[in-house]
């Protein structure tokens, strides 16, 4: 460490680590205020009632089947991401990257406009699947956020593992098929696993898309995030204030988790 | 060999089509609801049950008339300023905080990257709610009612907080990878050569981070740009207010009876000016766009949100 403020110029890493203690004492009260403001007792009693853990299952299920849909997309644009040189790669990225990088509620109002047209209305023509304000309606907002998070993540993961390891594969004679499922899987394994269970969490996150484009229907999509708007509007302090400790309970056990297994959520 | 060929190609067109249907589905995602600016006969009988502003007849234009609305440019003034705040409120709080967390060992360094890393997957909602019972209950209400003024529901220190959370974090992870790629080796023979820590700082290590830096302006301020929730959740609306609401300062800015943009869109939506909506969202998306596009340019590293 070696910091003393006595040597020349220690201000600096003592302003540094000061600013650091700071901004880290604020963000954890940010995160703790739900609990002091709701406290053991009142968390307890609302932790115990079947509404909670209905919407919970609700949001668990939605987001799984909508991250499975977006890691059959997002692993293999990930990797062609991330190995394939093409003309304007640099646009292409940026288009996919385009409903995570613009504001939630745009993606929402985007997908209020998308619904009624070609492949939608005609999947609900022929095949009877309303995608709409139905359980459908929030897969779909979940898949559009998080199949392009999961091809960024995705790419990143590629990224890190080094290209030697596919020439070499090729060179011995491998098909580009083996060597894909073969060396490179197997080595992006733990940072494929990662960024599945930060897509996860990224997908039970997404709300905003449902409030402009899905809709409210109790116990059918109000997932977690939304409910808690819900019942903030209704003035329901105590469920939206004990909603919020389970959604920061299941972002932080992610990460966590995703620590564990050794990804990184910092990537580009 | 033209079998070894013919594979390699199979290989290359799954995987591109792939990176393909991402590319197709988000380009027609955007492109396709260009007109939705365009008023259809069917959306002009339906603005007959909207009630939006005194003059109806703006509303029957190209993307409801909006060059000719105040609402329209105030939004994108209040959001550009108040985004460029925050991005400097930002940059400056993130700077040291960044080489800290790159540099020192702290102890509970572990923790301070879950909390970080946990807050670009925590719901919108949950960061608005945080923060509403964090100023809003306690002692930090009790505070504002002994000094007289809110920080909730108000423009200049409501939004400039509610965006600074995610941006913030988002700019901290960013400027953590610039200072980690530069080799503290170097820091460490200016100061054996004699300079003082900030001068060795000031002169050796920001030089060599600086483009890790602008890259992490540059997502704060997209991230800043692109917060939706936690506005919503901490400040509201403000079209609706009366002027007599607004400071003299907030009218001379041109500022008053204007919403955060992306508030704006969803504030429309629910109005039912579709077409209005839509261009204001096509300005998020032009922005958000360029941005990106000059993030990977740069080669910017950092979080996805």
């Amino acid at each position: 460490m070696n910091m003393a403020l006595g040597s020349r110029g220690g201000w600096w890493p003592a302003l540094c680590v000061g600013t650091a203690v700071t901004i880290v004492a604020v963000y954890l009260l940010l995160v703790a205020s739900n609990w002091i403001y709701l406290g053991w007792h009142d968390t307890l009693y609302f932790f115990s009632k079947s509404r909670m853990w209905e919407r919970f299952w609700l949001t668990v299920w939605t987001s799984t089947v909508s991250t499975s849909f977006s890691l059959l997309i997002g692993i293999p644009s990930g990797y062609a991401l991330s190995r394939f040189r093409f003309p304007c790669h640099h646009l292409v990225a940026s288009v996919i990257d385009l409903p995570i990088v613009v504001s939630p509620a745009v993606v929402g109002a985007f997908l209020f406009g998308v619904t009624t047209r070609f492949p939608f209305d005609w999947i609900s023509e022929y095949y009877g699947v309303y995608i709409g304000r139905n359980v459908y309606g929030v897969l779909l907002v979940q898949f559009t956020v998080t199949a392009a998070f999961c091809a960024r993540l995705m790419k990143a993961s590629f990224d890190m593992i080094p290209t030697r390891f596919e020439s070499v594969s090729r060179s011995l004679g491998a098909s580009p098929i083996r060597t894909f499922f073969r060396v490179v899987l197997p080595m992006a394994k733990n940072g494929i696993i990662a960024s599945m269970i930060v897509v996860w969490a990224r997908a039970a996150a997404e709300w905003e898309g449902l409030m402009l484009f899905v809709g409210a229907t109790e116990g059918k999509t109000d997932i977690m995030p939304f409910a808690i708007y819900l019942d903030w509007n209704g003035g329901m302090m105590g469920w939206v204030t004990s909603m919020s400790i389970v959604c920061i309970l299941m972002a932080v056990s992610a990460i966590t988790a995703m620590r564990m297994i050794g990804g990184r959520s910092s990537v580009w | 060999m033209s079998g070894k060929r013919k594979r390699r190609r199979i290989f290359h067109a799954v995987f591109y089509s792939f990176a393909g249907f991402l590319f197709l589905y988000s380009a027609y995602l955007f492109l396709s609801n260009l007109d939705q600016l365009f008023v259809t006969e069917a959306a002009i009988q339906t603005r007959e049950i909207t009630s939006w502003g005194d003059d109806r007849e703006i509303l029957n234009q190209f993307g409801g008339g909006f060059w000719k609305d105040p609402y329209f440019w105030k939004s994108l003034n209040l959001t550009f300023v108040t985004t460029l705040i925050t991005t400097l409120i930002a940059t400056i709080l993130g700077i040291p905080t960044a080489y800290a967390i790159s540099r020192y060992r702290i102890p509970g360094m572990s923790v301070v990257e879950i909390l970080f890393s946990s807050l670009i997957v925590m719901p919108g909602s949950v960061i608005g709610i945080c923060l509403i019972v964090m100023f809003n209950y306690g002692p930090l209400w009790k505070l504002q009612n002994a000094l007289g003024f809110r920080f909730a529901h108000s423009i200049f220190p409501g939004m400039v907080i509610a965006s600074l959370v995610l941006s913030f974090a988002l700019g901290l992870s960013a400027w953590k990878a610039a200072f980690d790629s530069v080799n503290p080796r170097f820091e460490h023979v200016a100061r054996s050569l004699g300079s003082s820590r900030w001068r060795a700082f000031r002169t050796v290590t920001f030089p060599l981070a600086k483009g890790g830096i602008i890259a992490g302006i540059i997502l704060a301020w997209t991230r800043a740009m692109a917060e939706f929730s936690a506005v919503l959740f901490f400040c509201g609306t403000f079209h609706e207010l009366p002027a007599s609401r607004f400071s003299d300062f907030t009218r001379l800015l041109q500022m008053d009876q204007a919403d955060w943009v992306s508030v704006a869109v969803w504030a429309q939506v629910e109005f039912g000016n579709i077409e209005y909506a839509f261009a204001l969202a096509f300005v998020l998306v032009l922005i958000g766009g360029m941005s990106v596009y000059v993030m990977h340019r740069i080669g910017a590293k950092g979080y996805v949100w």
